[in-house]
């Protein structure tokens, strides 16, 4: 849908938890919520459980369409073996408050679960969800989608968008989905008047030049084509060698969508289920035979680095990478992809 | 929404054949699909590979080791290595087991029709080769000359040998074994099997050179069918990785931007030249 | 602190050595209050150390991720040593690395920071939420020194430094092959205070306090991963036949993992706390650690890596020993 005929709003603020408790019969309804100094994305049944004063979620919600651990479905074992497809739920869901970037992380990794092969559990759940977004009004410290053709105001990947201009949110309706449940609430939505529009712009610009950490490339499709010729570089070993092989970056990383499957068993019951897995583990491409086609860190490192910025491109004319800094945030010994890909540019080929 | 790709079909084990008596142990299973509709549904060609599950312990990713043009059943041939293998060789006639796929590209045997075709494997690299060989001789009359060069450690560890004396007998076939040291009432080849294919000397015209096996053979395979004349895109090869989905998503089995279970198994040397990414 | 000057030089002349292949200390890191562990093989690379307030790595976890690819014909292996910086509570683990015979002592230098606290990243960023530039932290007297957009700030050590900090009994580093500065005594002593008020607490409670937090485990592994002590060829959660822990991650699987962890490190665990900085969950890994290292003083009064000529625990064994955690 193009951004110049979509609809625009008003919601007050103090009209917001009315909002919440008209949709909450029909949907379920994830928001931020903060636990121990976090937020999470937990389903709540009352808007006071909700934090929308929060920068990033820990967990992208990614997680809430691809489930850290699933079951694809369960069997019995033995000699009369039966296999019993897993129930996929028809709940439908709303993502309340997630931000621009997240949402785009879902646009990214689509295209993988849809491929040739349609992958019941993720697809199921996107169906069924509502994207309602929250801008991000101040950025963290390492936030940088601006450097990734995002914005911290943007509505292109959500179906609602909420910005905060004071005491009252902009909203921008950028889908049909958002359109439906809108027109079910109408009574609490007033039209968005010209003043209204110019005060999101004020915002939206505020919290752009809010992000000052940038990726110093200066063309990012050039970039891309740029890793094809420094993939030997001795570059990648230089900057592998603090990397602990955790899975922090990549298991918190909204774009990164890799996964195990494995069978887990009772005495005579089974099921099959798939967990996230991540690159950066050795055990990942271990063969059985004991060979590892990415046997260093190095190349390890440089797998996640390529997947993100060279492979998933080339393959899906996307960069893998919404800048949301979850990564740079949670990485123990600050392996900050900013940091690596502005370097990179700067490798000699 | 479609069928869920990942819950596989049930197969009973028809039949188990134990392949070779040397150290490793391989077995080939003939399975057949339980659903009526599933068997006539199931086709591919050769080169492609199924998921089969052994529910419980999990799933492993095989190439289909028996010929499209076998009815009624599909094989693979099975290694034992690990965890899911290790069970499916404790698996006897009658045993349940899921399959799904079948995944990946396959050898181009439409175009390769009227072409000569030089098949060169080594232990149980040679699957796939099994079942274009089977393949190519049930359409003896669309290709050209068929030059089969096989080899294993010992005699023990040759996959087939009951296919292979069969083979011997075609008169339009050209099957050539060897193995690495010498023994006993050997009349074949004692060598290496890039050794093999200089011996048998296949021409490059109107040819087209598959090999599948262990790294370090297709590496010289590859580099002594460049010395007999054979072009980058004359080569073709079956590529191994870890595996998990098969059907590009689980992510792990990618070499560069290339799935081997989407993309692959199949890849021509130029194509692999080209890419960026371990193998 | 420790003079970085002196650092630097200490640094250059061994790399210089032709017996060191490089040396692992810290340099400035990308953003804010990061410092992040830098490699330095040559003496260039050694002007990037340096030392300050903010340096929490333990830098000993590299000795046990070195590389070692399969040696090609005719390569013969590489022994020179490998050059680490090291606080009290980082010295610690290279002990406990070296009676477990994790390594051997010729192939390691040793620099010795007397150490007087580190920050806690997490404190500090929960201070200075938007901070991008880096910052200058110095320590004065009982205060850190921030100097922030050319602004100096002063905050009481108390309010940033780490927790393990306030209790660590062995500040200046056990073992040391070049000591830069004095010796720094410690007063301190661990009282356990959190644990003994923990210990308290009815089953139930205890149960719903960490059920709560191993629920937030998403099993990335990082606290494994940043433990210099957890260098197992391969680890329980990765083996598959048999497999201990499933994959899934729920509160029974979280739970085998975060106490089999815990477990696994106990008369090992040197407290230096990198499990709990390193988790993103925010999950008090210390408090486990702390209870089982509690334990084990009161049972066998034995203090992991401090000794060098001492064995590891379980690899004692004596007759009087209590038997109250076998059987
Ligand atoms: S790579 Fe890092 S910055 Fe990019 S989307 Fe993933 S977590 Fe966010
Ligand atoms: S970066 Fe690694 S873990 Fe993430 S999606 Fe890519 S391959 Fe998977
Ligand atoms: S979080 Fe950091 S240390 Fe852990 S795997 Fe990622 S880059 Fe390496
Ligand atoms: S670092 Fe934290 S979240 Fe990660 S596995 Fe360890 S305890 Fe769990
Ligand atoms: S368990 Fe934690 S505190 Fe103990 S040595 Fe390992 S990282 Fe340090
Ligand atoms: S096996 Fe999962 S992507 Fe290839």
């Amino acid at each position: 849908m193009k951004v110049s005929t979509m609809e625009k709003y008003i919601l007050l603020k103090n009209k917001l938890p009315e909002w919440i408790n008209m949709i909450t019969p029909t949907y379920t309804i994830f928001a931020p919520v903060k636990e121990e100094d976090l937020v999470f994305f937990k389903p709540i049944t009352k808007p006071s459980e909700m934090t929308l004063a929060y920068s990033n979620a820990i967990v992208p919600p990614k997680a809430q369409m691809f489930h850290q651990t699933e079951t694809m479905f369960t069997f019995t074992q033995g000699k009369n073996i039966r296999v019993n497809p897993a129930s996929l739920p028809d709940e439908k869901i709303v993502v309340f408050g997630i931000r621009p970037c997240d949402a785009k992380s879902l646009s990214i990794i689509d295209p993988v679960f849809t491929n040739d092969f349609e992958d019941p559990y993720y697809l199921t759940k996107r169906k069924n969800a509502i994207l309602v977004g929250l801008s991000c009004n101040q950025p963290t410290v390492n936030c940088f989608c601006t450097s990734l053709n995002g914005s911290p105001a943007s509505p292109e990947h959500l179906d609602i968008l909420l910005t905060d201009i004071g005491d009252k949110y902009y909203v921008e309706l950028n889908s049909e989905k958002g359109k439906q449940l809108v027109e079910k609430t109408k009574k609490l939505f007033t039209p968005a008047t010209d003043a209204d529009s110019k005060k999101k712009k004020d915002v939206e610009k505020k919290a752009v030049d809010a992000i000052t950490r940038q990726m110093k490339i200066n063309n990012v499709d050039a970039f891309v084509k740029k890793l094809d010729t420094i993939f030997d570089a001795p570059y990648w070993k230089t900057i592998a060698m603090k990397c602990l092989g955790c899975g922090a970056c990549t298991y918190l990383c909204p774009t990164c969508h890799c996964f195990d499957i494995q069978d887990e068993t009772t005495l005579d019951k089974g099921a099959r289920i798939r967990v996230w897995d991540s690159c950066m583990r050795p055990e990942y491409t271990l063969h059985a035979s004991g060979h590892n086609p990415r046997p260093e860190r190095m190349n390890r490192v440089r797998n996640r680095v390529y997947h993100k910025y060279n492979y998933y491109p080339k393959n899906h004319q996307m960069i893998a990478c919404v800048g949301c800094g979850r990564c740079i945030d949670n990485c123990p010994v600050n392996i900050d992809i900013i940091d690596v890909i502005t370097k990179a540019g700067e490798v000699k080929p | 929404m479609k069928e869920n790709p990942y819950q596989p079909w049930l197969a009973t084990i028809d039949s188990i054949c134990d392949e070779v008596g040397g150290q490793r142990a391989i077995k080939t299973f003939r399975l057949v699909f339980q659903d009526e509709k599933v068997r006539e549904k199931f086709t591919f060609l050769p080169g492609q590979c199924v998921m089969v599950s052994l529910f419980g312990k999990g799933e492993c990713f095989f190439a289909i080791s028996s010929s499209p043009t076998q009815k009624g059943f599909i094989e693979v041939s099975v290694l034992k290595l690990g965890k899911v293998t290790s069970a499916l060789h404790e698996c006897e006639p009658g045993d349940v087991v899921g399959v799904r796929g079948p995944y990946g590209n396959h050898f181009d045997v439409s175009g390769w029709m009227g072409k000569n075709l030089v098949l060169i494997g080594g232990g149980i690299g040679q699957a796939p080769l099994r079942s274009l060989i089977k393949y190519v001789v049930d359409n003896r009359k669309q290709y050209g000359k068929l030059d089969i060069i096989y080899g294993a450690r010992t005699s023990k560890d040759l996959c087939y040998t009951k296919d292979f004396a069969e083979l011997k007998t075609c008169e339009d076939t050209n099957a050539c074994l060897s193995i690495d040291v010498k023994e006993d009432g050997w009349s074949d080849f004692v060598g290496f099997v890039p050794d093999n294919l200089m011996r048998v000397n296949p021409s490059p015209k109107n040819a087209i050179a598959v090999t599948c096996g262990p790294p370090i053979m297709i590496k010289y395979v590859i580099q002594n069918l460049g010395k007999l004349g054979f072009s980058e895109d004359q080569i073709f090869t079956t590529l191994e990785m870890r595996m998990k989905c098969g059907i590009g998503k689980c992510g792990r089995c990618n070499i560069g931007n290339l799935y081997v279970c989407k993309d692959g198994p199949v890849f021509s040397y130029k194509q692999l030249q080209n890419i960026k990414g371990e193998q | 602190m420790v003079n970085e000057k002196q650092l630097r030089d200490e640094v250059k002349k061994l790399v210089s050595r032709d017996d060191v292949k490089y040396v692992i200390g810290y340099e400035q890191g990308t953003y804010g209050f990061q410092v992040t562990p830098s490699f330095a093989f040559t003496p260039e690379e050694a002007e990037r150390f340096i030392f300050s307030p903010l340096c929490a790595n333990n830098l000993s976890v590299y000795l046990m991720l070195e590389e070692k690819p399969p040696l090609r014909k005719g390569e013969k292996e590489d022994t020179r040593k490998v050059g680490l910086v090291v606080k009290g509570c980082d010295a610690r683990a290279v002990v406990q690395i070296l009676q477990e015979k994790g390594l051997k002592r010729e192939s390691l230098v040793i620099i010795g920071v007397p150490c007087t606290g580190v920050i806690d990243p997490k404190k500090i960023t929960v201070k200075f939420p938007h901070q991008i530039k880096p910052v200058d932290v110095r320590e004065e007297g009982n205060h850190y020194v921030l100097t922030i957009n050319g602004k100096n700030q002063k905050i009481p050590k108390d309010e940033l430094l780490f927790e393990k900090c306030k209790q660590c009994e062995y500040p200046t580093p056990v073992i040391h092959d070049v000591l830069l500065g004095d010796e720094v005594k410690s007063t301190k002593k661990e009282e356990y205070k959190e644990i003994k008020t923990l210990e308290k607490k009815a089953l139930k409670e205890k149960w719903e306090f960490w059920s709560k937090a191993f629920d937030r485990c998403i099993r990335c592994y990082a606290c494994r991963n940043v433990c210099p002590l957890c260098y197992c060829k391969e680890c329980i959660v990765d083996q598959l036949s048999p497999q201990w822990i499933y994959r899934s991650v729920n509160r029974s699987e979280n739970t085998v993992w975060n106490l089999i962890r815990a477990y696994h490190l106990a008369g090992r665990c040197s407290g230096c706390g990198e499990c709990e900085r390193a988790c993103p969950m925010n999950i008090p890994l210390t408090m486990l650690n702390k209870k089982i290292e509690k334990d084990i003083k009161e049972l066998f009064q034995y203090v992991a890596g401090v000794n060098l000529e001492e064995k590891p625990l379980l690899a004692m064994f004596k007759p009087n020993d209590t038997e109250d955690t076998i059987l």
